[in-house]
This record gives C-alpha cells, sequence and structure tokens, in this order.
C-alpha cells in the first residue's frame, strides 16, 4: 500500500540521486499553471492537480469515498467519476490529473448515471440496517446515495439468497466491525499503513469474496487506531464504547481541546441529557490536523467514574466523609489561617492557567512562594526564566519541513502520539532522517539509534558521533528533547548541552529557523511556568509546610510519608486518585469538560476548553473554589468572574489569552549562556523513558486511570503480546 | 374489441419490467480469514530447503534492489511446491524474506486463487467446466472424478493423495473438455480416459500428458482438413487495376 | 374650567367601588374576615396541611393586620374583593395544598447574593 520513498527501501543505496524533495516547498521552479474548465467555470491549476482537486477550487464538491486528502490515492470506489468532454468514458477524479483545456462536466447527464450506477452496485451488497447503524446520519453512504443514487431501487432478490454477508472481525476493544456494511474504500488500511505505521489491515480475498481485515486473529492496536472509525465512509467500523448509545443530531457538540497529553489536540465533545457521549477530532491543521490519539478519544469513560463529587474531610478513623461546601470551606481556611506563610502547592499535570493564577495570587498574599508543579525542571542556569527552554520552539508543523531529527529521551509516539505521526508524515513524504538517543523503543519508522547513554550528546555535541555530520549538513535539523530528562540530576547539564547544540545549528543555518524543541508530557505545565510557578518539588520536600494543597497533583510526588504529621494536605481535583487518598481535606473541582478554562499546549499555544457538561454533584469549577477559600480565609482575591480572571492572567502573561497563537520564544543565546555557567557534568546513568509500550500508553493520568475502556485497551494489548501473531516489530 | 385489455396488458408490462436481474451469488469455497488448524498454524515452522534456498536467492536477484517485493509471487509458488500447499509459516517465511509486513503476504496469497491455503493431496486434479469444457463433457468427467476418487468437490481424499476442485478456463478449450493435474495437462477425455488416469495415479505412476484421444497437440485427429494446398502467391485474389 | 380646577376638584369627583364611606367599607372587612374564619375548620381538614386551627385564624388575622394602614375606601373594597376572590378558590377547592401553603411560606427563595453565597449554592 504505502509507497516508501526509493531512499527507504536501499537502506544502504546511495542517497545522492534522491536529494531533491518531493515537498512542494522545496520545488526549484514553479511550473506555469494550466487552464481547465469545471462546468465551463475557468480555474487555473498547477500541474498535477487532480480532477477532483480542482473542482474544490471553484467550490464543486465532487462525491467519493476512498479519496481522502491525507491519504495516498487509491481510486478504488469510482464514486468520483465525472464527464470529461472529449473523453469516451468517465474518469475518476480523484486520480486524474488534470490537461490543459480539459471541459470537465460535473453535473452532466453522464456523469449523473455513472455515479448512479455506481451507487446502485454498492447499495447490492450493502445491508439495508441503517435504523441500527451507529453510523446513520454521519454515513457518507446515506448522504450520498440521497444525493446522487437513484430514486429507485431496482434491486430484487428473487432467488432470496440474501446480500453478500462478511465475518465481523474482532479488533480490539475500540472499533466496532461490522464487516458485511464495508464498501471496501480501504481508507482504514491506507490509513494504518501511511498514518499510524501499523501494517495489520489489508484486503483478502478477491472480486466478492474481497474483505478487510487482519486475516490472522489479531487485534489493530495502534495509539491512533480510533481514527479509523472516522475514516470509514460507512458504519462498517464504528465507536465500541459509543455503540447504540446516541444519534448524532440528538448530540450537542462543544468545540473544546483536550488535556491528557500535552499537545492540546482539539476535540468536538458530544454530549447528550448532561452526559459526554463521545470524543471526536476537530480539524486544526496547526496541531491535530484531524487526528486524535486514542486515549483523548476513548477515555471519556473516567469522566464518569471515580469522581469526586462531594466535599470530604478526614474523619477520626482516617476514611473521608462527605461534608456540605461550608465545612469544608471553613476547615481548610481554618487550617490555612493557622498555617499562616508555611503553606505550598503541587501542580499536577491537568491544571488549567485560571486554577494556577488563582491559586498562586493566594499563597502569595499569604506570604508563600511554595508554588511548584509536579514535573521538574533544571533551576539553575536560565531556569524556567526563558520560554525557549521549555517549549516546543519549531511548533508541531515545522516537524513537517525538517530534514533530520534528533529525538533525545523522549518516545514522542507515547508521549504525544500527534507529534509522532506528523515525524513519521514527514518521514514518509519528505525523507526525513532521525536520530535516537534513549531507550530504543518503536516508532513506526526507522531511526539511527545513537544509543541510550547521555554522553553521546557530548560526543554529537563536540561532532565525534557519526550522526553529528548528519545534522551539520541538514537545512532544518530538529532537536526535541524529552521534558523527563530535565527531572533528572544532571538535567540541567543536559539541557545545557542540548541548548548548545540547537545554538551551533542554527547559527550555522542563520535564520528564524528554531533547532531547539522541548516535548512536555502533560498540559499543565507550560502555563503554570508562564505563570512562574517553581518545576519540581524539591523545595517543598525540604522544607514541609504545614497547609499542602495539591491541585490535581495524582503522580505521588510528594507522599505522605515526606510530609510531618501535623502538615493538613487539601486536595483539589476531579477524581478520586493517588492525591485525594492522601489528602485531609477534598474539595471537588471540575474535569476539562465541565469547565471553560485556559490550557497552554508544549509549543505555547493557548487554547481554551469550554463548557460542555456541568460538573457532577457539588463539584465546582477550580479557580472558583480557591477564589472561596480566599474570602473565607479573609485574603479575598480581586476576581468573580471569568473574564476578570482572565484580565488577571493577562496582566501576568500576555500570552495565555491570546487563544490560538503559538507565542514565539525568544532570548535563546542568552538561555545558551546563562545555562553554560551551570553544573556541566552528566550522568552515566542512560537516559530512561516512562512510557515505552502500548500498554504503557493508556493509563497515564487520572482520567484514563478511572476509564474503563483504557483498562480494556491494555488488556487487550496484553492479550495480543500472548497472541501467535504478535510481532513485537510493528506492534 | 380485444384492444384496451391487450393495451393495458401491454403498459402493465412495461411499468413492472425489471432491468436488473439477480443471479443467485456465487462465492468462493475458501475461506478468507485465517483459523489455526492442526496442520496449519504458526507454531508449525517453515524453512526453505538447501535446494529451495538456492532458488529462492536466484528468483530474489532477479529483481533489482527496492524493488523485492515483486519476488513474492514466486517465493509463494517457491513455498507451495515444497510443501505441497502454503501454510501460514510459510507466508509468514516469506515475509521475513521479503522483510515485508505480513499482512501484504496475506493479501497476495488470499487474492491468487492457485495459492492452496489449505492441506491439498499429492495429486491435484481440476476439473475445467467453463462453457467450452462443459459442451464437450466435463459434467461427466466431473463426476468420473468424483466417484472414482469417492470425495466431493473441494475436498481430499482420506489418504491425502487427491484433491478435487472445479476451475475456471485453463486455456486449452481446442482440447475439451481437460482436466489439470498438477501442473500437467489432460486433454480431450472422455469418462473411461479419465478413470484411466486417475487409476494410474493412484498406482502412482505418470500417465503421459496432453490429449488423451491420439492426436498431436491441438492438430485435426485424422488428416488435416484445411491449408492443404500450396499457398498462393502475391496478389492472390487482387482484382486487376 | 381650567386644568388646575379639575385637578383640584379630582379627588372629590371619584366614582366609589362598592362602598360609600368607611362605614360600610368596614362592615365588609368585618364580614369577609368572618367568612374567612367560619370557613378555617374546612380548609384545615379538606386541604390536609400540616397546620392547626389556631395558626390558621393567627395567620387569618396576620394577612388583614397587613392591610391595617389602608385609609382609602377604594382600596379598601379592593382588597375585600381579592379576598372574596381567595376564599372562593379555596372553599370551591380551585386551590390545592400547595398553594393554600404559601400563605404561611414564600415558596421562592432568594437569590444568593455575592461570590460565596452562589458558590455555595452552586449558582455562579
Amino acid at each position: 500500500m504505502l509507497r516508501v520513498p526509493l531512499s527507504k527501501a536501499l537502506p544502504n543505496a546511495v542517497k545522492a540521486v534522491c536529494s531533491p524533495k518531493r515537498g512542494s516547498t522545496t520545488l526549484a521552479k514553479a511550473p506555469e499553471k494550466i487552464e481547465v474548465f469545471i462546468d465551463d467555470k475557468s480555474v487555473m491549476v498547477e500541474p498535477g492537480t487532480t480532477v477532483l482537486q480542482a473542482a474544490a477550487m471553484v467550490g464543486v464538491e465532487i462525491p467519493r469515498f476512498c479519496y481522502h486528502e491525507r491519504l495516498a490515492v487509491a481510486g478504488n470506489c469510482r464514486m468520483c467519476l465525472v464527464e470529461v468532454e472529449k473523453s469516451p468514458k468517465p474518469v475518476a477524479a480523484c486520480a486524474m490529473p488534470v490537461m490543459k483545456g480539459w471541459r470537465i462536466k460535473t453535473n452532466s447527464d453522464m456523469t449523473k448515471k455513472a455515479r448512479e450506477g455506481v451507487m446502485e452496485f454498492l447499495l447490492v451488497n450493502h445491508p439495508l440496517d441503517c435504523p441500527i447503524c451507529d453510523q446513520g446520519g454521519e454515513c457518507d453512504l446515506q448522504d450520498q446515495s440521497m444525493a446522487f443514487g437513484s430514486d429507485r431501487s431496482r434491486f430484487t432478490d428473487i432467488q432470496f439468497s440474501g446480500k453478500r454477508a462478511v465475518e465481523d472481525k474482532d479488533v480490539g476493544p475500540l472499533i466496532k466491525t461490522v464487516m458485511t456494511r464495508c464498501i471496501h474504500c480501504t481508507r482504514c488500511i491506507r490509513f494504518a499503513s501511511e498514518v499510524a505505521g501499523i501494517d495489520d489491515l489489508g484486503t483478502t480475498g478477491r472480486g466478492s469474496d474481497m474483505q478487510i481485515g487482519t486475516y490472522v486473529e489479531k487485534f489493530f492496536l495502534s495509539e491512533l487506531s480510533g481514527n479509523v472509525i472516522d475514516l470509514c465512509p460507512v458504519g462498517a467500523l464504528t465507536s465500541k464504547p459509543y455503540a447504540f448509545t446516541a444519534r448524532p443530531w440528538e448530540t450537542r457538540k462543544t468545540e473544546s481541546v483536550d488535556v491528557l497529553d500535552a499537545v492540546g489536540s482539539n476535540i468536538i465533545v458530544s454530549t447528550r441529557t448532561g452526559e459526554v457521549m463521545r470524543i471526536l477530532p476537530r480539524l486544526n491543521e496547526e496541531v491535530n490536523e484531524e487526528w486524535l490519539s486514542d486515549k483523548a478519544r476513548f477515555s471519556y469513560d473516567g469522566l464518569k467514574r471515580q469522581r469526586l463529587i462531594t466535599p470530604m474531610l478526614k474523619g477520626p478513623e482516617g476514611e473521608l466523609l462527605p461534608v456540605e461546601w461550608e465545612d469544608a470551606l471553613s476547615f481548610a481556611s481554618k487550617a490555612i489561617r493557622d498555617a499562616g506563610s508555611e503553606i505550598g502547592v503541587i501542580a499536577g499535570g491537568q491544571a488549567d492557567a485560571e486554577a494556577l493564577i488563582a491559586l498562586k495570587d493566594l499563597i502569595n498574599k499569604l506570604g508563600s512562594e511554595l508554588v511548584c508543579t509536579e514535573r521538574a525542571f533544571p533551576d539553575d542556569g536560565a531556569g524556567t526564566d526563558l520560554r525557549s527552554s521549555y517549549l516546543l520552539n519549531s511548533k508541531i508543523t515545522g516537524i513537517e519541513e525538517a530534514d533530520v531529527v534528533l529525538l533525545i529521551g523522549t518516545n514522542p509516539r507515547f508521549e504525544a502520539p500527534l507529534v509522532n505521526s506528523r515525524i513519521r508524515k514527514a518521514w514518509v513524504h519528505n525523507e526525513l532522517e532521525v536520530g535516537l538517543i534513549g531507550p530504543c523503543v518503536n516508532l513506526t519508522y526507522s531511526f539511527d539509534h545513537l544509543g541510550e547513554d547521555p554522553n553521546v550528546i557530548e560526543e554529537v555535541l563536540s561532532g565525534k558521533h557519526p550522526f553529528a555530520k548528519k545534522l551539520l549538513n541538514a537545512k532544518k535539523p530538529l532537536i526535541i528533547l524529552g521534558s523527563q530528562q530535565l527531572e533528572r540530576n544532571d538535567g540541567v547539564a543536559i539541557l545545557s548541552k542540548v541548548q548548545q547544540m540547537a545554538k551551533h545549528l542554527s547559527s550555522k543555518i542563520g535564520s528564524e529557523w528554531k533547532v531547539l524543541n522541548i516535548l512536555q508530557q502533560v498540559a499543565s505545565q507550560v502555563a503554570a511556568l508562564d505563570l512562574g510557578y517553581k518545576a519540581g518539588v524539591e523545595s517543598l520536600k525540604e522544607c514541609p509546610p504545614k497547609v499542602l494543597f495539591l491541585l490535581g497533583a495524582d503522580e505521588c510526588a510528594i507522599t505522605r510519608d515526606d510530609l510531618p504529621q501535623s502538615t493538613t494536605v487539601i486536595y483539589l481535583g476531579s477524581h478520586g486518585d493517588n492525591g485525594a487518598s492522601m489528602a485531609d481535606i477534598v474539595l471537588p473541582a471540575a474535569a476539562y469538560t465541565e469547565k471553560q478554562a485556559t490550557y497552554v499546549n508544549t509549543e505555547g499555544r493557548a487554547q481554551q476548553t469550554l463548557v460542555a457538561v456541568t460538573p457532577p454533584g457539588m463539584a465546582r469549577e477550580d479557580w472558583k473554589i480557591i477564589r472561596a477559600i480566599s474570602e473565607v480565609v479573609g485574603k479575598k482575591l480581586p476576581y468573580d468572574t471569568l473574564n476578570e480572571i482572565r484580565g488577571r492572567l493577562e496582566q501576568v502573561s500576555p500570552n495565555l489569552t491570546r487563544y490560538g497563537e503559538a507565542e514565539e520564544a525568544n532570548f535563546y543565546d542568552q538561555a545558551v549562556e546563562l545555562s553554560k555557567e551551570a553544573c556541566n557534568k552528566l550522568d552515566c546513568e542512560p537516559l530512561e523513558v516512562k512510557y515505552k509500550d502500548l500498554e504503557d500508553y493508556y493509563m497515564t493520568d487520572p482520567i484514563s486511570r478511572a476509564s474503563t475502556t483504557m483498562a480494556k485497551c491494555v488488556q487487550a494489548v496484553r492479550k495480543q503480546k500472548e497472541s501467535k501473531y504478535y510481532d513485537s516489530g510493528t506492534a | 374489441m380485444n384492444l384496451l385489455p391487450n393495451l393495458r396488458r401491454l403498459v402493465q408490462n412495461l411499468v413492472t419490467q425489471r432491468t436488473l436481474k439477480t443471479s443467485s451469488i456465487s462465492l468462493s469455497e475458501n475461506l478468507f480469514v485465517h483459523r489455526d488448524s492442526a496442520e496449519d498454524n504458526p507454531d508449525i515452522k517453515f524453512e526453505f530447503n538447501e535446494e529451495n534456498k538456492k532458488r529462492a536467492d536466484a528468483i530474489l536477484s532477479i529483481y533489482p534492489e527496492g524493488h523485492k517485493r515483486a519476488a513474492m509471487i514466486p517465493l509463494l509458488d517457491l513455498a507451495q511446491r515444497q510443501h505441497g500447499w502454503l501454510p501460514i509459516s510459510a507466508m509468514h517465511k516469506v515475509a521475513e524474506i521479503l522483510d515485508l509486513p505480513k499482512m501484504r503476504v496475506y493479501e497476495v496469497a488470499t487474492f491468487y486463487t492457485m495459492f492452496m491455503r489449505k492441506p491439498t493431496g499429492k495429486y491435484h486434479v481440476q476439473v475445467c467446466t467453463t462453457t467450452p469444457c462443459w459442451l464437450r463433457g466435463s459434467d461427466e468427467v466431473l463426476s468420473c472424478c468424483k466417484s472414482e476418487l469417492g470425495i466431493g468437490v473441494g475436498e481430499t481424499s482420506k489418504d491425502g493423495m487427491f484433491t478435487l476442485s472445479e476451475v475456471e478456463c485453463l486455456g486449452a478449450c481446442v482440447n475439451a473438455p481437460m482436466i489439470q493435474v498438477n501442473d500437467d495437462y489432460y486433454e480431450d477425455l472422455t469418462p473411461e480416459t479419465t478413470r484411466k488416469i486417475l487409476n494410474e495415479l493412484k498406482a502412482s505412476k505418470k500417465p503421459p500428458p496432453g490429449p488423451q484421444n491420439g492426436r498431436f497437440a491441438a492438430e485435426p485427429k485424422g488428416d488435416f482438413t484445411s491449408l492443404k494446398s500450396e499457398p498462393p502467391g502475391p496478389g492472390f485474389k487482387m482484382q486487376d487495376l | 374650567m381650567a386644568a388646575s380646577e379639575l385637578a383640584r376638584k379630582g379627588p372629590k369627583l371619584v366614582k366609589p367601588i362598592l362602598s360609600i364611606d368607611h362605614g360600610e367599607a368596614r362592615r365588609r372587612v368585618l364580614n369577609l374576615y368572618k367568612t374567612w374564619y367560619r370557613q378555617i375548620p374546612y380548609i384545615v381538614l379538606d386541604f390536609d396541611i400540616p397546620k392547626n386551627i389556631e395558626q390558621c385564624r393567627a395567620k387569618l388575622r396576620e394577612e388583614f393586620r397587613k392591610n391595617a394602614h389602608v385609609k382609602d375606601v377604594r382600596v379598601i373594597d379592593m382588597l375585600v374583593i381579592k379576598g372574596q376572590m381567595e376564599l372562593k378558590e379555596t372553599v370551591h377547592g380551585w386551590k390545592t395544598k400547595g398553594h393554600v401553603m404559601t400563605f404561611f411560606k414564600d415558596t421562592q427563595e432568594p437569590k444568593p447574593e455575592g461570590f460565596l453565597a452562589k458558590f455555595i449554592s452552586g449558582t455562579n
């Protein structure tokens, strides 16, 4: 299916032959445009444009099933047949490049007849089960048979033999298959092969026996597998957790942002009767294109389980007892008043910017500076003062332009699946070369493994390593450093080396191209650092405060054993996870689908979630809880509404309210200079990444840990590993 | 008088006439998903023997670097010839040799009907039943095979010697009816000659392939019937100018 | 006739609703009061309200006392008419138990004011 560029197929062959890139940006000379006529409307197009694309330019949409902009052209559904003047037969618009002066008729009798014919053949073998089909209402086949199909049926089953039936496949806990509905567009196969990099799907058999599947008993497991549900134009592949729960026309759609990783994928939350029914991707070319990772798509059932719905106080026997808000607030404020300035905060991975700023303001008003994030970041050198040291500076779209990428101590496939899919996209279409320092994991594309030892970074920096030459010769090199490495003891040294390497490379290129990139793992980190949170909990461990606020901090950065008995722990979050179980006071907060909140992704792009459903039970929005406590404590925060608190956010960091825009970082050179002064000794301990395997990917935060769907995925991966057909190389 | 009812019948016929005729769906008797069985599962390892390894290398050397996957069909055929049929482990082996995802090999192996993905007898008897053979009596040949071998179409005899299948045109219509046994064509058959061939095969003898009624290839059985005279020279039947 | 004169004469020229003078109005009020007073035992029984007769009569007195300051005959008449309407609706059973109980308590709670109150009631 996938046409790997020649140089990929020839691992040892000469690369020089294929050096001209295929990307449109690097075309040597823009070729002359040619004129074609779509329904007698003239349009000038680049040579090589297909009929379908040319028609789209003048706003004529040609019906299609197999064609998809982001996948290779298959040309097998024939729905896009159109008449071209002087051509004896209709042509498949999706696969036919236009020629000069062609007159294409998208609405002629021949075109209509061709469409009706194709539609008739498709429907001959398609079951009439729309009433029990989950695709009903958003089905391309339904829509197009209404728009382009015949107005009457000629189908008679005079032998009563029934329509063609195909056995359903079990492809895992996420995708439900009804293969009889399949129209063989092969979009799923192309997606699996090209985007997901898992060649598990294919066609078997021929003619009317042809079917789509895995041939052997095997799950289709990938961190991006859910996208085939969106791609499927019919109801052959539908969402298993969503099966038979709602119809698309009865759900309310809320545009929001995913917070389960640091990519900030744009999503649509479909809700009905105050319940999240499903989550779909929302198109954003700069972030997630139209894909969505499985964790973001399917962990929504975690929003309904393990929720904190009432404030709780620790009872005499250490059990948490439900109380009213008045009691919870007065207990919390009493503890805070008693603590005076000995108070600290740990912000977890899904805290929103509003809650972060409210809590920081409150703590500062109380006279403390102990506001920390759960994830560490080196303090020496420039620390977190310069944004360039903690952002994905080249942006996610920058990856597509890169020609050499060096990944250091990261497994983007599971830390940020959509960043990885961009790297893979560049690898497939742009002949990108990838190097990896860190554990050798499967990234779905080939790479040079440079080793696990951090000293390799030094070698590459000094130019001793063979990969250094590739980096130096690259026109647009990228270095992506996993934020996890900055939590190491020698984090500052690693950051410093990488910054030096990036400076060296960018000074060679001398353009605006950014080389240095840090890939964050959690959604809150960038906003927290922008707002002046201190990264890491070391300072809290050194002098434990009397009151410790956990703002959704569930990763056990500090355990109860690190704190004296007298410390009061206040947990503010949405799920009863590790943080709540060690708390004395639990304050129920809203999850990301239940509040209008600001999140900043790893590029530094501020985006906001919107309220899709109301918080369950007595849960309240995070920043409002903090605002209420502040009033009871007697240090009233000066904002009552969302607009006011956003005004405050803007005062502190104006980029946080410029939604949709990624604020550029600067002062790269100064960051390098500052970090040079810091300790520069690398440890010998090999680099480690947290998520190595698909099994590690699914349950990483309170929401996905509470999700049964995610648990089923983990189970499925384990089951797959025991299977005879498990292929450690590809899965 | 009779005009009106006739006219009505005519109109009715026109209205109810359907132009799309369906016939009963005829699907392959093969399964297009894999089921593990005692004879066919990935635990049974498949390895090319020494001789075939050399052949495989020779096949691979034909194809240029970067297009090695084109060797898939020859390699699958080689595996089938070695093993008698094509087990799943053989597909895996081919995928391994070509460094391709296994699915890509499954796709090819299931597409071509001549790859036998289930245990097949030593002699694979393929009876052509397409129109020319059928007109010349392939039904009798087929029923003869069935009764002689004691198996139905698509089945394998218990001793593992014979598999009987019905195939579409094998391109020997001029010698219809015909059967193919492994690589050999037996043509111009009658039930008697079919029986004879099968009996010889049962006795592990190899009857001579080709037409069984004594003629040579596609030549006429008796004497030549045409093109017997001297070929006419240039200008034959041309008009005088 | 000048407009100012009209304005001066105006109040004196108004047409009475029912009563000619204060005495008659007072009689109407007392009549209404007595009728309510006599009906209360049946109301308590019919509507099965969680109040006894004394409490209801205290409420009746309270309701009448609420308007003790009204001196205008026409306003008094209007209030009497309204009271009669209430009485009729109650006695004929056009009201339900809930309606009757609204004499005793306001069904609409006051909206919370201020951030904290709103926070606790969950309305902000």
